[in-house]
């Protein structure tokens, strides 16, 4: 393999072996080139120093109300915010952070973790299984708000079913439940609504001995906010679209409901 | 503006709601990235990535499959430039001046006082990102798309309309010009 002998375009090859973008037979080349010399071999080194400078370079941060506002985009006309330019972009701003200030108040300063940064793919399960409900004609695959109906639907399907307690008295009415199949289990899933939000229940059975410490953790996950915690027998996991305050408020009274049997 | 097409996004909101969840949610934090860097500040980042958004939206049905991201950084791109030219029409240097920047190009990258290595591994991030927003635009956008969004040279060809050599070219410049202000700084 000939290297080319005019040094700008050497120069080209160097930042192209730093950056990934040459033939097997090029690089050897070229790395041979490097051993035998020293000025080119330490312009090699400034490039990927420069390189790994520049990625080490903070990001902007993708803030939830960011994320909840491209969502609404996504989801349709109606929920979406009303076009942008006649809004000036410091009102946005100050509504984005009067949002983020308001849900980080709420939630007791909770720490918000991204999807992107978590490799937790049940999680993104969930999250897309929610999604898809809202996208699909009816989000239960047995609507009653009965959990006489519901427990029985979901044993008789899957052999196994959460608590469904009725929460309709604290503005959370049960809708009905559905089967999920997440990492290649059926997994029983209920779904409450609260006003216009729908909150997705997710239950997967636990392991025996690990069953017994509850423990809450949040997070949020492909723009919804999501709250996991561990009860008895079942790991719960609670999705929505609603703020993180309701959310929490739905939590902690179906685990009220379901502790009281 | 909104209007008929806000009727076409009622009629095909249910499919492309889905689609839009799959095709430019996974790459908000790249959009972010590379419209604050064409821009020059994060705050405007948001209102550039909404707007080019918005577009991703009413064009979903002309997205032909494929790399999502790069098609979606190409309208956060244009988007970026359009917002620009509406803001600080300054700051763009004119598609005239593009055969002058690439022919300097060529010829200014000289060895003499450029830094070494470990002087650039621990440059101060504020120095760094200065220089970057100090970079002009053809360059500045090259940069970022490769190191930034980690983009490879021929998505970044395709995505600029330009040649390959053109691409490394203006790399090579870009990370020379920054090298210098570091080495400068110091």
């Amino acid at each position: 393999m000939e290297l080319p002998s005019d040094p700008a375009d050497l120069q080209l090859l160097l930042h192209a072996l730093v950056d990934g973008e040459l033939d097997a037979a090029t690089t050897l080349a070229l790395e041979r080139r490097l051993a035998d010399d020293p000025s080119l071999a330490a312009e090699h080194a400034r490039i990927a120093a420069l390189q790994a400078a520049v990625r080490s370079l903070p990001r902007p941060e993708l803030s939830d109300a960011f994320q909840a506002r491209i969502v609404a985009l996504g989801i349709g006309p109606r929920e979406a915010p009303p076009a942008r330019p006649r809004f000036s972009s410091s009102l946005w701003r100050a509504m984005a952070a009067s949002i983020l200030v308001t849900a980080v108040l709420a939630s007791g300063l909770t720490q918000w973790t991204m999807t992107r940064n978590t490799p937790d793919s049940f999680a993104a399960a969930v999250a897309s299984s929610h999604r898809r409900s809202l996208l699909a004609t009816s989000p239960v695959d047995v609507a009653s708000s009965d959990r006489h109906t519901v427990k029985p639907w979901l044993d008789a399907r899957i052999g196994l079913s959460p608590a469904a307690p009725d929460l309709a008295k604290d503005g959370f009415a049960l809708l009905g439940g559905r089967v999920e199949v997440i990492a290649d289990k059926p997994i029983p899933a209920l779904v409450y609504k609260h006003r216009e939000h729908l909150i997705t229940l997710v239950a997967t059975p636990q392991d025996g001995g690990t069953a017994s410490k509850p423990t809450v953790a949040e997070r949020s996950a492909g723009g919804f906010s999501l709250v996991r915690w561990t009860d008895g027998a079942f790991a719960y996991w609670a999705i929505s679209d609603t703020d993180r305050a309701t959310l929490e408020d739905f939590v902690s009274r179906f685990r009220e409901a379901a502790a009281a049997g | 503006m909104p209007g008929e097409a806000d009727d076409v996004a009622v009629l095909t909101g249910k499919v492309s709601a889905e689609r839009f969840s799959e095709v430019v949610l996974p790459h908000l934090s790249d959009a972010l990235a590379l419209a604050r860097w064409l821009t020059g500040n994060a705050d405007d980042a948001e209102d550039v990535v909404q707007e080019a958004c918005l577009k991703a939206h009413k064009g979903l049905a002309t997205y032909a499959g494929g790399n999502a991201r790069a098609w979606l950084l190409t309208i956060v791109r244009n988007a970026s430039y359009a917002w620009l030219a509406r803001n600080h029409p300054r700051r763009i240097v004119a598609v005239g001046d593009l055969a002058d920047l690439d022919a300097f190009a060529a010829k200014a990258d000289t060895d003499a006082g450029t830094p070494e290595a470990a002087l650039i591994a621990k440059a101060d991030a504020a120095a760094l990102e200065s220089a970057i927003t100090r970079l002009p635009h053809p360059f500045r956008e090259v940069l970022v798309l490769r190191d930034v969004n980690g983009l490879g040279y021929r998505e970044i060809a395709a995505m600029l309309h330009v040649p390959l050599g053109t691409v490394m070219s203006r790399l090579s410049r870009a990370r020379g010009l920054l090298m210098a202000e570091l080495g400068g700084t110091r």
